[in-house]
């Protein structure tokens, strides 16, 4: 093949990823929520009364007199929220959608593409939702948007290469999903939704700045209120994360397509 | 145009050791052509239409396809039970990026649901949720139906028009019924441990199929 026929395979290839993956993504809304505006409204509602439910908690033990518990922790929450969502849901992804695969254009990766781009989209609403509360409210002014939807994607993609190693480890071993259940609840001290990296002892610091979701929340801090505290984070470290799992998983779901069953 | 089979191997791995479908087959059906699969319980021909539909991978070997060939017709493809069947038909649509409306209008048509196509299919019998998927195939136009057994193509108004249809394009029907191959077919090949045989005379296919 010439230079000029591999970019037009290319092309029409992704031209018809993109339409897959826009079908997926009508089908996943339509059979997650129905066809009732209530099922979109509770899209955006679930992660919000979660993340405000955790800031009243931290409302009534008020600690830190320099940021609000609300700003700090419900705020912190929807972060943490996408990582939970995409890769709780990922050892499912595969089985319930098994019989999609009869379609000769459906791919592996496309059924979390596709998901994955909703619990962005829907995680940066509840955040403009979030932000503008507390304007009214608190009057308090957001320092940088773009950090905070940087840091919003930057989690997604985190997640999605965390999801797409977890399916196909969950495909190979079976019973592996309940430790990556696990796995999500057990990161939550450790992941930087808690914590400041300036509030840890130095050596603290070094161990919690090799976890790649705590430069994620110290980007959104950073974003949210970064004159009043000193933010410690590398993005390129989180992007070789990105870069890394999603090799490993693409791979690995290679292999896990060539050995799927169905039926 | 056409499906070509090029020294294509298929084995399993079960607890009893390796289980063989296919040892080596060769083959080409060409666009337009009717085809019938014929082979016992059991020889493998879930595994083979599977295969031939791309949804499989061979062990070893290439099956390449130049037409347009559908999902195994009979199988659940992909159809959400949370969904109402003019849904389901929305999304086959955008999948195949065919046009939504005519898709539709072709389903609700074809399928003869009525009121029906905007409930979801959990609540369909297991007759209606055929008929749905049915009409859907056949509404995107495939070059070549593959078609599994399990399908009842009786002589009701639909099946009629679901063997008209047919006649216009191509078919491969996997079966381990001779009369249905007979009727519907021009040619057959057999699946027999492992081996896949083509012939180009449908009696001797069948003659073959018969003495097995």
């Amino acid at each position: 093949m010439g230079i000029r026929e591999e970019v037009a395979f290319t092309l029409r290839g992704a031209r018809m990823q993109r339409r897959v993956i826009g079908a997926l993504i009508i089908r996943e809304l339509h059979s997650r929520f129905g066809r009732h505006y209530f099922g979109y409204i509770w899209l955006f509602f679930e992660p919000l009364l979660l993340g405000s439910a955790i800031g009243f908690v931290h409302l009534l033990q008020d600690h830190s007199a320099r940021f609000g518990p609300f700003e700090f922790y419900a705020v912190g929450y929807i972060l943490y929220f996408i990582f939970r969502g995409v890769v709780n849901r990922a050892s499912a992804a595969i089985p319930s959608n098994m019989n999609l695969l009869y379609h000769r254009s459906v791919t592996l990766p496309d059924l979390f593409f596709a998901r994955h781009l909703i619990e962005a989209v829907s995680c940066i609403g509840v955040m403009l939702v979030l932000m503008s509360a507390l304007f009214v409210v608190n009057g308090e002014i957001v320092e940088d948007p773009t950090k905070i939807i940087l840091a919003l994607v930057g989690m997604t993609l985190l997640s999605q290469g965390l999801a797409l190693v977890a399916a196909a480890a969950t495909e190979a071993m079976e019973g592996l999903e309940r430790g990556v259940h696990a796995l999500t609840y057990l990161i939550l001290p450790a992941c930087g939704m808690f914590f400041l990296v300036e509030w840890l002892p130095d050596w603290l610091q070094e161990l919690a700045l090799w976890v790649p979701t705590v430069h994620l929340f110290e980007l959104m801090r950073d974003g949210q209120f970064g004159s009043r505290f000193m933010a410690h984070y590398d993005l390129g470290y989180v992007a070789a994360w990105i870069l890394l799992t999603h090799l490993l998983g693409l791979a690995a779901l290679r292999i896990t397509r060539r050995r799927l069953g169905l039926e | 145009m056409s499906l070509e089979l090029i020294d294509v191997h298929k084995h399993y791995l079960t607890r009893d050791g390796h289980k063989i479908i296919l040892r080596g087959a060769y083959g080409k059906i060409a666009r337009g052509e009717k085809v019938g699969i014929l082979g016992r319980n059991g020889s493998g021909k879930s595994t083979l239409v599977r295969m031939l539909s791309g949804v499989e991978a061979p062990t070893r070997g290439h099956i390449k396809r130049s037409m347009a060939i559908s999902w195994p017709i009979g199988m659940a493809a992909g159809f959400s039970g949370q969904l109402s069947g003019a849904d389901n038909a929305r999304f086959i649509a955008r999948l195949y990026g065919r046009d939504i409306q005519r898709i539709t209008e072709f389903v609700a048509d074809f399928s003869e649901l009525g009121e029906y196509l905007r409930m979801p299919m959990m609540t369909y019998s297991s007759g209606m949720r055929s008929r749905l998927a049915l009409a859907v195939s056949l509404a995107v136009d495939f070059d070549c139906y593959l078609v599994d057994e399990a399908l009842a193509v009786g002589d009701t108004r639909f099946g009629r028009a679901f063997a008209e249809k047919i006649e216009r394009s191509g078919l491969i029907l996997v079966s381990h019924s001779p009369a249905l191959v007979r009727r519907l077919c021009t040619r057959a090949a057999v699946l027999d441990q492992g081996i896949l045989t083509f012939y180009d005379d449908l009696d001797e296919a069948l003659a073959t199929y018969n003495a097995l």
